[in-house]
């Protein structure tokens, strides 16, 4: 369903299968045989938030290139890792990007052990999406997959052996970060919008692949095809019109996204409006005030936060809470930081037993079981709310007993209406947002938006296909539909061959 | 006459080795055993003999061997593709149905010859005719008569629990038993199968043949527990040719000249000029009317067993499509049959209710039935307990191919026997198994389709299950799987080997002697006339760029070049698809070398998932045990598997392979099923 990069592994594989077969490979050996990777790519490796300087890297055989046509290096290249000043410029429309410092790395002698290029530029996030924009916009270059830069590093024998050990942990976190962060973009319009187009060219594939398996046999309507000519034409120019037009693009939802979730009246919405310093979601002490989604921007430390107050979890019969429930389910889904709320008054007053009480309630809350614990606890926070209701004396014990359980999450005191313990919660927060926000891959849209792009590019391109061998060669073309469904199913997840079968048999006869 | 004669010679030959009248003449230990004489089953013990293995063949009547049980045709789009492929591979069934076909034609034509269909009606006569006598020519091939009543296995080791080993089989009759290294079950139908029409219901699993196999139903549910499925299918009634109105329907000419499905042959048995038409006709509503009304007599239809979603009853199209038209094909069953098949037709309602139905179709409305149609429902072995050398996991030197692993039709059954006589004959030389990867051919892709996720309905071929479908294409067969047929399996004799290799450096040498003629756009336009190039003037092209454009034929090339290309005629029509497809195949030779490298890393199949040490979720872990995937390529089309669980496993996998001994030699013996389970790119001069 969603797009793990799993050509990254892939390689790997080849890599490993490599050294297996040499007789001196023995023991778990780096290979030393570079893999040349015909395409170049690039990310952002810096962080978001309070950074003056952002850096993006290029790696691949037309770094070289990259750089000549980005900072107008028409002569020689500067010497291999020596930091020159440029102007920063759009390849097509040379229009001024930035002024930053460029570095060239000529393979093997770089992080990846390919020809690499860096580029130091301003961090405002307006900058940073001009100049993926324009990576993206050169012939041969891509946004890179999760984990794809450590993948190549890997290929050339550039990572230790407890690196290579890590690398499985390393892509699980990439993958995971890349998912959440996808999730956010495929969520509402946006979203809506390419699975239309998945969809529609689901069945034109599905029409086109049983013009060819069924049609000398079966009644397959001769208009089949002249549909899917109309159709193939109609996605091309939403497609292009779409890639087009710069105003239609989503507000990014740029920060780290936190999200409140817990027990209805465990005073999530009160957190919230404690966060903002002003009564930003209603409260009541009715269960199920909270329904939809509450939003708001903060800065925490410095550092930009999207939190979310989210509507208690319960089973209801209302609808309407019903779906509020699935949305804060959803919403907890692609949070990078999740604060439970739970009401004090509730834990068991034995504080030997609050441990399991909280790992049960915890499962009640965050999405699987796998997400739990250990994976995840680096990603919730635990806020034990209505502290001045308890007495003292049992949650000092409480807290004592917390401390020594690594297996859960920080867990917090705090009062809401008080705003006793509110100082620690709030220094706890800041130094998790300020983690996450060196992660280059949680909380940067536009390298996402760059990834869907590119694909979306490809993606026409491939539908050309279809129209240039339609009359020629169906395999051919056939082959362009597709190839445009494959890219487009790097955003909205990969379509087998089974998926396009069932639709051949939903919507024709076949029956011979 | 003519057919009293062949009818003659062909009983002289085969009574030697019926069990009934020689039995002292069959030995009691042979190298392979294959049980049943159907598709899978004359291509499986062909193919074992061919390799150098002794090899039995058991079957219940010597007379229905190569018997085609339901339509009278081989081949079309995708199945096409396989019969060509089981030929590379020096198969039977392609020069079968040469010597059979009374009615050639290439489907889609007009569609690109990657998905041209190659197929031909068949006279069920001269087809068992030819794999009979096929058979009794091949050396190392003995056919005995007789019914299987239990397979031996030996008891499992107490190590390794749940896993045997077989020694043989045991006939009916009680004799003594016959031992083997390898035993390849090709029992189609006959697992647990029963007749069905209208409300009666009896046991067997092809009208007028002896029910059997409880013996051997039992060895494999009980014995060796493998879990079964099971799946139904039909036939329909068959028709009197004189009483057909044929006036009535739309008369469907064949090519005029027949294509050979076999790269040996030039030409067909069939003269063009005898080749015989086929009919087309529709169903109409009064046919609707009758299924309608016989539904509550028809016990089939009622059943929940899985029936194929493209070759369903008619009873369950006109149900499923109610208010349409749907086609009916009248086909012949052979140069001198008075029967007509009407596919399209297959039907399980009370014989009564299908004449009415029949004669509800004009062209029918006076038709007779010689046969009644009926429904078959039987059990299948779950094909994910196979490996893709198509051996049962649990079970060394068991093997399974055809209907009994969930699949339809003659071309997918002949294509798995051919490759489970392949591995069956393999393991009785003590070779090891090897895999065909879905990068190179059809029968990759159905074998690894069918072990890696496994079937619910029975499986079919298309060309839309082929990635790599440009690359597959009917015209180059011979070239992706012959020199490997020869040179690594041992399932190719030296003389199609040799005609191999010898068309592939004939066409290695046209495509570069067109690659060595290289003018300006301009002048191409002068020499060739009028055609259109869409590259600049200045543009230099070869002629193999030219053989791209659809208006540029190899001939127009060798008229302007007769002195460096007019040696190649004969292979005009390959050198034209081949220009047109390389380019494409060239981009995707990225994405196939992946497919490759993951085909290429084994699991071993004892792997303890559910403790490995390594950080694998328990879904993951669930998935694996449960799926037990035989390679790494495998494991990433599960559904659920994640990449990192993917990294740790291979890690794990390698680490432990290179510090255990004993694992390690096993997982070189497993990877190199793997491993030669690719062509190698020198083989494939083309395209690659």
């Amino acid at each position: 369903m969603l797009p793990c990069s799993w050509g990254l592994w892939r390689s790997a594989i080849h890599t490993l299968k490599t050294f297996r077969a040499s007789p001196s490979a023995r023991g778990l050996c780096i290979p030393t045989r570079a893999v040349c990777d015909a395409e170049t790519i690039f990310a952002l490796s810096s962080g978001h938030g309070r950074c003056g300087v952002a850096v993006v890297r290029v790696s691949g055989p037309a770094s070289s290139m990259v750089l000549r046509n980005m900072a107008g290096l028409t002569q020689a290249l500067p010497p291999p890792r020596t930091a020159l000043l440029r102007r920063i410029t759009d390849p097509q429309s040379k229009e001024l990007l930035d002024r930053g410092l460029v570095l060239w790395f000529k393979g093997p002698h770089s992080f990846t052990g390919e020809d690499s290029a860096e580029f130091h530029i301003h961090g405002g996030p307006a900058v940073i999406t001009a100049v993926l924009q324009a990576l993206g916009s050169l012939e041969g270059v891509r946004p890179a997959e999760a984990g794809e830069f450590t993948r190549r590093a890997f290929h050339a024998g550039k990572l230790g052996l407890t690196e290579v050990e890590g690398l499985g942990d390393l892509i699980h976190a990439e993958t995971e970060a890349q998912r959440r962060q996808a999730l956010r973009q495929m969520d509402g319009e946006l979203g809506r919008l390419y699975q239309d187009w998945s969809y529609r060219l689901k069945r034109c594939l599905a029409h086109v692949e049983a013009f060819i398996d069924f049609s000398e046999d079966e009644l397959i309507e001769d208009g089949v095809l002249n549909q899917v000519d109309s159709s193939v034409r109609q996605l091309e120019t939403e497609i292009e019109r779409h890639l087009k037009d710069e105003r239609r693009g989503e507000r990014l939802r740029t920060g780290v996204q936190v999200v409140i979730a817990g027990a209805t009246n465990a005073g999530k919405s009160s957190l919230l409006n404690t966060l903002c310093q002003r009564p930003a979601a209603i409260v009541s002490p009715i269960a199920g005030t909270t329904r939809d989604i509450v939003e708001t921007s903060l800065d925490i430390g410095g550092f930009p936060v999207l939190l979310s107050d989210t509507a208690g979890l319960r089973d209801s019969s209302d609808s309407v809470e019903r779906e509020g429930v699935r949305r804060a389910r959803q919403r907890v889904e692609q949070a990078d930081l999740t604060l439970v709320v739970v009401d004090s008054t509730q834990l068991p007053p034995d504080p030997q037993l609050v441990a399991a009480f909280l790992q049960e309630h915890l499962s009640t809350v965050l999405p699987s079981p796998e997400a739990g614990m250990t994976a995840a606890s680096d990603r919730v926070l635990l806020v034990l709310n209505k502290s001045d209701l308890v007495p003292e004396e049992q949650r000092e014990r409480t807290e004592g007993e917390l401390r020594e359980r690594p297996g859960l999450p920080p867990a917090c005191f705090l009062s809401c209406s008080t705003s006793t313990g509110l100082e620690d919660f709030l220094t706890v927060l800041q130094s998790r947002v300020k983690t996450l926000c060196g992660d280059p891959l949680s909380g940067a849209p536009s390298l996402t938006q760059a990834r869907h792009r590119a694909h979306l590019q490809q993606s026409v391109q491939a539908l050309n296909q279809y129209h240039q061998y339609r009359d020629q060669d169906l395999a051919l073309a056939a082959e362009g539909v597709r190839l445009a469904l494959t890219h487009l199913g790097r955003i909205t997840g990969r379509v087998g061959a089974e998926e396009i079968l069932d639709i051949i048999f939903r919507d024709f006869c076949i029956g011979k | 006459m003519l057919a009293q004669k062949l009818h003659l010679l062909r009983h002289n030959v085969l009574s030697f080795v019926s069990s009934r009248t020689g039995s002292d003449l069959t030995r009691r230990q042979y190298d392979v055993i294959v049980v049943g004489g159907g598709h899978a089953g004359t291509e499986a013990a062909a193919a074992a003999a061919r390799l150098g293995a002794e090899t039995l063949l058991i079957t219940q009547k010597i007379m229905t061997i190569g018997a085609l049980s339901c339509n009278p045709s081989l081949g079309g789009v995708g199945k096409g593709q396989l019969v060509r492929e089981v030929d590379a591979l020096d198969g039977l069934c392609g020069r079968a149905g040469d010597s059979a076909g009374v009615h050639f034609s290439i489907l889609n034509r007009s569609k690109g010859p990657a998905v041209w269909g190659p197929r031909a009606q068949l006279d069920r006569e001269r087809y068992r005719q030819f794999i009979q006598s096929e058979l009794l020519s091949t050396p190392r091939l003995t056919v005995l008569e007789g019914s299987v009543d239990e397979l031996l296995v030996s008891q499992p080791n107490p190590e390794e629990p749940g896993h045997h080993r077989v020694t043989g089989i045991r006939l009916v009759d009680g004799s003594h038993p016959i031992l083997s290294s390898s035993v390849v079950l090709t029992t189609g139908t006959f697992l647990s199968g029963s007749l069905f029409m209208g409300q009666t219901t009896s046991p067997g699993g092809r009208m007028g043949d002896a029910q059997s196999c409880a013996g051997l139903s039992y060895t494999l549910k009980e014995t060796l527990g493998l879990r079964v499925g099971r799946l139904r299918t039909g036939t329909p009634p068959r028709i009197v040719k004189e009483s057909v109105d044929l006036s009535l329907a739309q008369l469907q000419a064949p090519d005029k000249q027949p294509t050979p499905f076999s790269f040996l042959n030039t030409h067909t048995r069939c003269k063009p000029e005898e080749q015989l038409p086929c009919y087309l006709t529709h169903t109409t509503p009064g046919v609707e009317r009758v299924v309608r009304e016989s539904v509550h007599l028809n016990c089939h239809i009622q059943q929940d067993a899985k029936g194929p979603r493209y070759c369903p009853s008619i009873e369950s199209r006109v149900l499923r499509f109610p208010g349409r038209r749907h086609q009916v094909w009248l086909e012949p069953e052979g140069l001198t049959s008075d029967l007509l098949y009407p596919q399209g037709l297959s039907m399980t309602m009370p014989p009564e209710l299908q004449l009415r139905l029949l004669r509800e179709i004009p062209a029918l409305h006076r038709a007779e039935i010689r046969t009644p149609g009926y429904g078959v429902q039987y059990d299948f072995v779950c094909p994910t307990q196979l490996t893709p050398s198509l051996q049962v996991k649990s079970t060394q030197g068991l093997f399974l191919a055809g209907q009994i692993n969930g699949t339809t039709g003659y071309e997918e059954a002949a294509a798995q026997g051919l490759w489970a006589g392949v591995n069956a004959g393999r393991t009785a030389l003590s070779l090891p198994p090897m895999a065909l990867s879905r990068t190179q051919s059809y029968i990759g892709v159905l074998i690894d389709d069918l072990v890696g996720r496994g079937v619910t309905e029975p499986y079919r071929m298309f060309t839309s299950r082929a990635e790599f479908r440009t690359y597959l294409r009917p015209d180059n067969a011979d070239l992706r799987l012959t020199p490997r047929g020869f040179e690594e399996v041992g399932c190719v004799t030296l003389r199609r080997y040799k005609k191999a290799v010898s068309v592939r450096d004939g066409l290695q040498e046209a495509l570069m002697a067109l690659q060595s003629v290289a003018l300006s756009s301009t002048r191409w336009r002068e020499k060739l006339g009028n055609i259109s190039l869409s590259e600049n003037k200045s543009t230099t092209l070869n002629g193999l760029d030219l053989l791209q454009y659809k208006d540029v034929s190899f001939e127009m090339l060798a008229s302007a070049f007769p002195e460096c290309l007019s040696q190649y005629f004969e292979y005009s029509q390959r050198l034209k698809i081949e220009a047109v497809y390389r380019p494409h195949c060239e981009k995707q030779s990225r994405e196939m070398e992946r497919i490759r490298s993951e085909e290429s890393l084994s699991l071993p199949s004892d792997m303890d998932y559910l403790s490995l040490p390594v950080s694998l979720s328990q879904e993951v872990r669930e998935i694996l045990d449960r799926v037990r995937p035989n390679t790494l390529g495998a494991a990433t089309r599960l559904p659920g598997m994640t990449p990192a669980g993917i990294i740790h496993l291979l890690n794990y996998v390698l680490r432990t392979g290179q510090r255990n001994r004993h694992t390690e030699h096993r997982n070189r013996s497993s990877q190199k099923e793997g491993e030669k389970g690719q062509l190698c790119a020198s083989n494939i001069p083309i395209s690659q």
